[in-house]
C-alpha cells in the first residue's frame, strides 16, 4: 500500500496540469494573504470571526468552488487508466486489492493536503497567524473530492469517460452543491447531508463527517473493485 | 507438497463456460506446460489463480494455501499475458516499484542482476515506453521473478521474441527450475513445452484433455508410431504373403522396391515384424521409428 500511496503522491506532482493547479494555489494562498487588509477595509460588515479567516478566504474559494475540477482533473483515471492499460494485474497479482485502492486514495489525498498546507504556510508568514481549522475543513474537502475520484474511475472502466465527466462535474459539483444547501425544496433539501459545504460552514468540528463520507465512498469503491475482473 | 491444486475450477462469461472443472495437481519443482489452442481457456485459468479473475465455481490452492489469499501473493510471480508496462518509468524502477508493491523490497543492484538475467541490463534506465515488443517481454519476465518468488506463472513468455532472446530465456526457465522454483506456462510454442517442461497437459475446450509427461503421452498416443524398415529385395513368391502379414501386423502400409513404412501400435510390434522378416531371409539394412511429437500429439487432440 505504501508503494502504490508514494508512486501516486509523486506523479501527482509531475505533468503540466499538476504545475499550474499548483501554482494556481500559491499565487492564490500569496494574494488572499497581501490583500486581506484590502477585503476587510471594503467593508465594516464581517463579523470578528470572518475577520479571523478573511486571509484564507481565497484559497476556501478556491477549493470549494474550483476543488473538483482540479482533483478530477488530476486524478479522474486513477484506477481505470491501470485496468485499460492492464498494467493493473501487475498490482493485483501481488498485493491486495484494497491495499491497492487505498494506496492510491491516499496518494492523491495526501498531494492535495501537502498544496493545501504549503498554501496556509505561505499565507502564515504574510499574516503571523496560523487557522488550523480552515486547513483540516479543506483538507476535508480535497479528502472528499479525492474519494469521489477514486469511486469513479473504479465504477466506470473507459478513462475517456472519466476525462468527460470530469469537467462535467467539477463544474456542476459546487453548483449543485451550493443549490440543496440554499433551497428550502424538502424533496432535495435532505441531500445536504450527503454534500461537504454543510459541514464546513461554521468553525467547528464538523468538517469530520466529511471525512466519514470520503470513508463511505472509498469503500464503496473497494466493494465494487474487489469484484471486478482485470 | 503441491504446488498448484485446483478441485472443479471453472469459469464462465455468462452463460459459455470457458473453463470447465479442472482438476489439476502441480507438485513442487516442476515446470508444467499448458497447451492448447487459441480460446482454450489457458489464459483464463491462469488468471483465475492468480487472482486476476475470481473463479466461478470450484476451488484451488497454491502452495498449500488455500485460494483467493492475498498473503500467497509474495510468494508467487507472475507474467501476464498481455503486458502492458507504465511507459513513463524505467526498466529498473519498475522492477524497484513492483518489489516494494509485494512487500518484498530489493536492492537497485539486485534489480540489475534480474535485468541481467533477462538480458536488459543495458537498458535499466531506458523508459519502458520506448522498448520493442520483445524488450517488453523480458522486461515483464523480470518484473515476475524479482521478489524470488517460488511459484512462477508465466503466460507464453517467448511469443514473439528472436530465437537468440529465446534460448536466453529457455535458460532462465532452466535456471529457475534448478533453483527449486515450480514454473506453470503456457505456450504455443510445441517444441518449447517439449524441451524444457517436465510436465505438459493438453486444454481443450476449457478442459484438461491430457495430462503428463512426454514419455507418458507419447505412450498414450503410441498408436501413431511409424517405423520405414530399408530392406534387402524380397523374392516375388514370398511378396504377397509377407505384404499380408504385414496389413495384419499395423495400418498405412506403403511398401516400395527396397523399404516399406507403416504405422504399428507399440514397440513390440517392431520386434514381431523384425523377426517375421528374418525367417523370409530379408536383410535389414535400417530401421527409422518416428515417435509422435508434442505437435501430432497436440493435433490429434
Amino acid at each position: 500500500m505504501l508503494a502504490i500511496c508514494k508512486r501516486e503522491f509523486i506523479q501527482s506532482f509531475k505533468g503540466i496540469k499538476s504545475i499550474i493547479i499548483i501554482a494556481i494555489f500559491l499565487l492564490t494562498a500569496y494574494y488572499s494573504a497581501d490583500f486581506s487588509d484590502l477585503l476587510l477595509s471594503l467593508s465594516d460588515d464581517f463579523t470578528s470571526e470572518e475577520k479571523q479567516i478573511i486571509h484564507t478566504v481565497g484559497i476556501s474559494f478556491l477549493i470549494m468552488f474550483l476543488g473538483m475540477l482540479f482533483v478530477m482533473g488530476l486524478s479522474h483515471d486513477i484506477v481505470n487508466r491501470e485496468m485499460h492499460e492492464r498494467t493493473i494485474r501487475f498490482l493485483v497479482t501481488r498485493t491486495s486489492r484494497t491495499s491497492i485502492i487505498v494506496g492510491k486514495f491516499l496518494g492523491i489525498a495526501l498531494f492535495w493536503f501537502v498544496c493545501l498546507l504549503t498554501s496556509f504556510v505561505i499565507i502564515s508568514i504574510f499574516v503571523h497567524r496560523f487557522d488550523l481549522i480552515t486547513l483540516f475543513q479543506s483538507a476535508s474537502l480535497a479528502i472528499y473530492y479525492s474519494a469521489f475520484t477514486v469511486l469513479l474511475s473504479v465504477l466506470i472502466p473507459k478513462p475517456s469517460i472519466t476525462m468527460f465527466l470530469s469537467i462535467v462535474i467539477g463544474i456542476a459539483f459546487p453548483i449543485l452543491n451550493g443549490w440543496v444547501s440554499l433551497t428550502s425544496n424538502v424533496w432535495v433539501s435532505w441531500l445536504k447531508y450527503l454534500f461537504p459545504f454543510y459541514y464546513v460552514e461554521e468553525q467547528n468540528y464538523s468538517f469530520l463527517v466529511v471525512l466519514l463520507l470520503a470513508g463511505v465512498m472509498v469503500g464503496i469503491a473497494l466493494l465494487v473493485f474487489r469484484r471486478r475482473e482485470c | 507438497m503441491l504446488a498448484i491444486e485446483t478441485k472443479q475450477l471453472s469459469k464462465s462469461f455468462w452463460k459459455n463456460k470457458v473453463v470447465d472443472n479442472i482438476d489439476l495437481q502441480v507438485e513442487k519443482g516442476e515446470i508444467l506446460g499448458f497447451l492448447g489452442r487459441n480460446g482454450a481457456g489457458k489464459s483464463t485459468f491462469i488468471n483465475m489463480l492468480t487472482g486476476i479473475i475470481q473463479p466461478s465455481s470450484g476451488s484451488y490452492a497454491l502452495l498449500g494455501v488455500q485460494g483467493p489469499n492475498d498473503s500467497i501473493k509474495k510468494k508467487i510471480g507472475v507474467m501476464p499475458d498481455y503486458s502492458s508496462l507504465y511507459g513513463s518509468m524505467t526498466a529498473i524502477n519498475h522492477l524497484h516499484y513492483l518489489a516494494d508493491v509485494s512487500g518484498k523490497p530489493v536492492s537497485r543492484q539486485h534489480c540489475m542482476e534480474v535485468l541481467k538475467l533477462v538480458g536488459l541490463e543495458e537498458h535499466a534506465n531506458k523508459k519502458a515506453g520506448k522498448f520493442s515488443f520483445g524488450m517488453k517481454k523480458k522486461l515483464a519476465i523480470a518484473q515476475a521473478i524479482i521478489h524470488d518468488p517460488q511459484l512462477i506463472f508465466l503466460d507464453e513468455p517467448t511469443s514473439g521474441l528472436d530465437a537468440e532472446s529465446v534460448i536466453h530465456i529457455h535458460l532462465l526457465i532452466q535456471q529457475l527450475h534448478q533453483q527449486g522454483k515450480t514454473i506453470f506456462m503456457t505456450s504455443h510454442n510445441l517444441d518449447e513445452v517439449e524441451k524444457i517442461c517436465s510436465r505438459i497437459a493438453i486444454m481443450k475446450d476449457g478442459r484438461i484433455k491430457k495430462s503428463g509427461t512426454m514419455d507418458e503421452l507419447r505412450a498414450y498416443y503410441q498408436s501413431t508410431i511409424t517405423v520405414t524398415i530399408k530392406h534387402s529385395p524380397i523374392r516375388p513368391a514370398d511378396l504377397s504373403t509377407m505384404q499380408q502379414w504385414l496389413e495384419q501386423a499395423g495400418t498405412q502400409l506403403d511398401i516400395k522396391e527396397n523399404h516399406f513404412t507403416i504405422q504399428v501400435e507399440s514397440e513390440q510390434k517392431i520386434a514381431e515384424i523384425i523377426r517375421a522378416l528374418g525367417t523370409y531371409k530379408i536383410d535389414i539394412y535400417r530401421v527409422d521409428v518416428e515417435e509422435p511429437s508434442l505437435e501430432e500429439i497436440f493435433l490429434e487432440e
